[in-house]
């Protein structure tokens, strides 16, 4: 198709760059706020701003809440498609009991999961959640939408969007190209170490562009790699599901032959049994952990083939010091707490593998590398809205020749997927806090309106940058930039002002209790209030001198890729 | 300590990226008028490269061998980020890392 | 400048993103499904064996999507996609049997 490997390596990047940058865009931003989902939750949530908890007593606080727990009408209603027949109202067949904690949550993640006797897949098991106070169990209702951890968070490799995993697919195939974008770009940039701190500002936009987006590009370059590869790698068996298809036999022998070497029951015995103490368990666990030199905390509690004589108990560690995600896990039988299992030391793949994961997952607690993490995820939003800016500006001239709209489509888009994303996000955190924390009758739950509102926003925003776009058929700036950065300028200082309104945490209460979820929420809205407005009195100026700097720009225009 | 050594490691990185930054004709030009000898470039590469190893070093006396690998990769993409940025708005600030070369 | 040469029609770009897209898919199933299979036989854990073949995997895609785009030619990309996915998938398959 090309003459050369570097013509056709930079056909493949503009092209795909562009078309999935869209959708980068929205991955490595919420992936970025991720980092901090937590601490979003917190701010979200007021009932759950007090300190991180460790895990608590099984026995007295948790079984309990357990044993009368049963799915929610949602839960049933959901698995309805995978039963043939009418779905039961109770569910006495527990297939397991979990508990998960880290070192950033206050509250804590429980779930259960129920036998369904018909189910079409004789294994599926109907799964329900809670979240709950570790302090004194109190259930969180349903319907305060945690939009860190449980929105921004599965945004990033969803999209929230479900039917047919479809989500999923765009995100992967994003990845795929996020790794050819990164790839084809060293190919494409000649300069490579000589144009390492090269930032040109006062240059045409286009050279002042270019340099940024291979500035952004360049110094992060492996965690861009790393993040898109290690994404991928997560969900592999998404992607090529072969255990679950072609080599599922494989699979099913394996997991036989597992369960007989590991000692832990496959399936249950049929016979009841009591459950012993599971305190007693998690203080052998971690008593066995200190020995091996690797002492910690509860991460995840996991029961399976509850009341049943093949229970087992499951105690994995917290994993707080190290980037792999191990688990160390001890394994004991429910009826009598003797230890069936001590998970071996890693193989060599398996630690490959929980590294990469671990990598992107972040478990860990490592406060500066949490933010340089942010750093290198906002790093790759410049990079690609730099990539979309340096697309228009250097095509705009042309499409005005021939008569195209093409130029208008893709700087909308633009502004969609930069300023309009950000105004979303900064919209669903005002309807938070405007949100009465009981929604009246009739009304949707209040994390469902939370949600509309989030995509209304950035349906209003992109509408708006579209209606705008007109100059850019003549070469100019689309006022909607800079129309976006004044409205995020008033926006994010809103949302600090109704959090302290609605729930009296204001920044000098929480920064001097050092209460940092809430603070640095704060904080970092104000600085992206305060970023928009330069950026808008910066565009504003740009546009007033535009005529002057169009015949600067003819001298610039054929800026060649280096 | 961990916070003194993690501030030191992002200090050295910093000032490690200066200085191969400097090492650079074009970047020593912004800072300094004076054209640079080629004694200077190799002496401020070794500054560099030796900066940016201590940095490395004090990484890895804070954390575990992975974690701490990775916290300097991570350094070493912000560093290059500030210094290249520091470059484009304020390169006067860099004076201090060409100061014991200006003569030269 | 990034623009391809005027006399390349539409349906060769598309056959060029379906290869990399759908073509790489096939030999990319193929290659992790072979590699799990095989690695499995000689001995190593399943789960072992089946993140090593994906984490090469995913390397081996990218690498062949760059390639589908700049080959010289398109058919011989489409055919060494199609033909040793296949033959790969089928071996995986054989090896399946002989284990099971």
């Amino acid at each position: 198709m090309f003459q050369n490997f570097r013509l056709s390596m930079a056909w493949l990047h503009t092209w795909f760059g562009l078309v999935l940058g869209f959708v980068l865009m929205a991955v490595f931003f919420f992936g970025a706020l991720s980092v901090f989902d937590r601490e979003i939750d917190r701010w979200a949530v007021p009932e759950s701003r007090f300190d991180p908890q460790p895990m608590p007593s099984f026995d007295n606080l948790l079984r309990p809440i357990f044993e009368k727990m049963q799915p929610t009408k949602t839960d049933i209603e959901q698995f309805a498609p995978f039963a043939k027949g009418p779905m039961q109202e109770r569910y006495d067949t527990v297939v397991t009991w979990g508990a998960y904690t880290t070192h950033r949550d206050p509250i804590l993640n429980i779930f259960a999961g129920y036998e369904v006797p018909n189910a079409i897949e004789h294994d599926a098991a109907l799964f329900t959640s809670r979240t709950i106070d570790p302090r004194d169990g109190k259930i969180f209702p349903d319907d305060s939408l945690k939009i860190g951890s449980r929105f921004f968070y599965p945004l990033h490799y969803s999209l929230n969007f479900h039917w047919m995993s479809l989500g999923y697919w765009i995100v992967g195939f994003a990845s795929l190209i996020m790794l050819a974008a990164l790839v084809s770009g060293v190919v494409m940039h000649r300069k490579f170490f000589r144009e390492l701190f090269t930032f040109r500002p006062k240059k045409s936009t286009q050279r002042s562009t270019l340099d940024l987006h291979n500035l952004t590009g360049v110094v992060a370059l492996p965690f861009h790699f790393f993040f898109a590869f290690t994404g991928l790698v997560i969900f592999a068996g998404i992607y090529f599901p072969i255990s679950h298809t072609q080599l599922e036999k494989l699979h099913d022998q394996h997991e036989l032959h597992e369960a007989a070497e590991t000692g832990l029951p496959h399936d249950r015995a049929g016979v009841a049994a009591p459950i012993a103490s599971v305190d007693a368990m998690v203080a052998e666990a971690k008593r066995r952990w200190a020995e091996r030199g690797m002492g910690g905390d509860v991460g995840f509690l996991a029961l399976r083939h509850v009341g049943d004589a093949n229970g087992y108990v499951s105690v994995y560690r917290a994993g707080t010091d190290r980037i792999a995600l191990t688990g160390e896990g001890i394994h004991f039988k429910a009826s009598t707490g003797e230890v069936l299992r001590e998970d071996p030391p890693s193989t060599a793949v398996e630690s490959v593998n929980e590294f990469l994961t671990g990598l992107h997952l972040q478990h860990f607690r490592h406060w500066m590398l949490r933010w340089l993490y942010v750093l290198g995820g906002l790093a790759g939003c410049v990079c690609i809205a730099t990539g979309f800016i340096f697309f228009v500006e250097k095509r705009k001239r042309q499409y005005v020749k021939q008569g195209s709209q093409n130029a208008r489509v893709v700087d909308a888009l633009a502004v969609t997927t930069v300023t309009g994303m950000l105004i979303a996000a900064v919209g669903m955190l005002i309807g938070n806090r405007l949100l009465p924390v009981t929604v009246p009758e009739g009304w949707p739950p209040r994390g469902d309106i939370e949600i509309y509102i989030f995509w209304a926003t950035w349906v209003v925003a992109m509408a708006h940058a579209f209606l705008r776009s007109g100059p850019v058929a003549q070469a100019r700036l689309n006022p909607a930039w800079i129309d976006q950065c004044l409205a995020l300028a008033v926006l994010a200082p809103a949302a600090v002002l109704l959090n302290w309104i609605t729930t009296g945490d204001h920044l000098v209460k929480t920064i001097s209790e050092g209460y940092w979820p809430v603070a640095g929420m704060d904080l970092s809205l104000l600085v992206t209030a305060g970023l928009s407005f330069v950026a808008a009195r910066h565009l504003r100026r740009k546009t007033q001198t535009e005529s002057v700097a169009a015949t600067n720009d003819i001298e610039d225009a054929e800026v060649q890729h280096g | 300590m961990d916070n003194l050594l993690l501030t030191a490691a992002a200090v050295l990185c910093v000032s490690g990226m200066a200085w191969l930054a400097l090492a650079m004709d074009v970047h020593w030009k912004q800072v300094n008028k004076n054209p640079q000898s080629a004694q200077t470039v190799k002496v401020l590469r070794m500054l560099g490269y030796a900066a940016l190893f201590v940095s490395l070093v004090c990484c890895l006396a804070v954390d575990h061998a992975t974690m701490a690998s990775l916290v300097w990769i991570m350094l070493l993409a912000g560093s290059a980020l500030s210094v290249a940025l520091t470059l484009s708005w304020r390169p006067r600030l860099l004076r201090l890392f060409a100061l014991p070369f200006a003569s030269a | 400048m990034a623009t391809a040469s005027p006399t390349i029609s539409t349906r060769h770009i598309i056959g060029r993103i379906g290869a990399g897209i759908l073509g790489g898919y096939a030999f990319v199933w193929g290659t992790i499904a072979l590699l799990h299979a095989a690695l499995y036989a000689l001995g190593m854990p399943f789960h072992d064996a089946e993140h090593l073949s994906s984490i090469i995997g995913f390397l081996l895609y990218l690498t062949v999507f760059l390639w589908a785009f700049a080959a010289q030619n398109l058919t011989r990309v489409w055919l060494i996609f199609i033909v040793s996915g296949v033959v790969m998938a089928a071996s995986a398959s054989l090896i399946q049997h002989l284990l099971v």
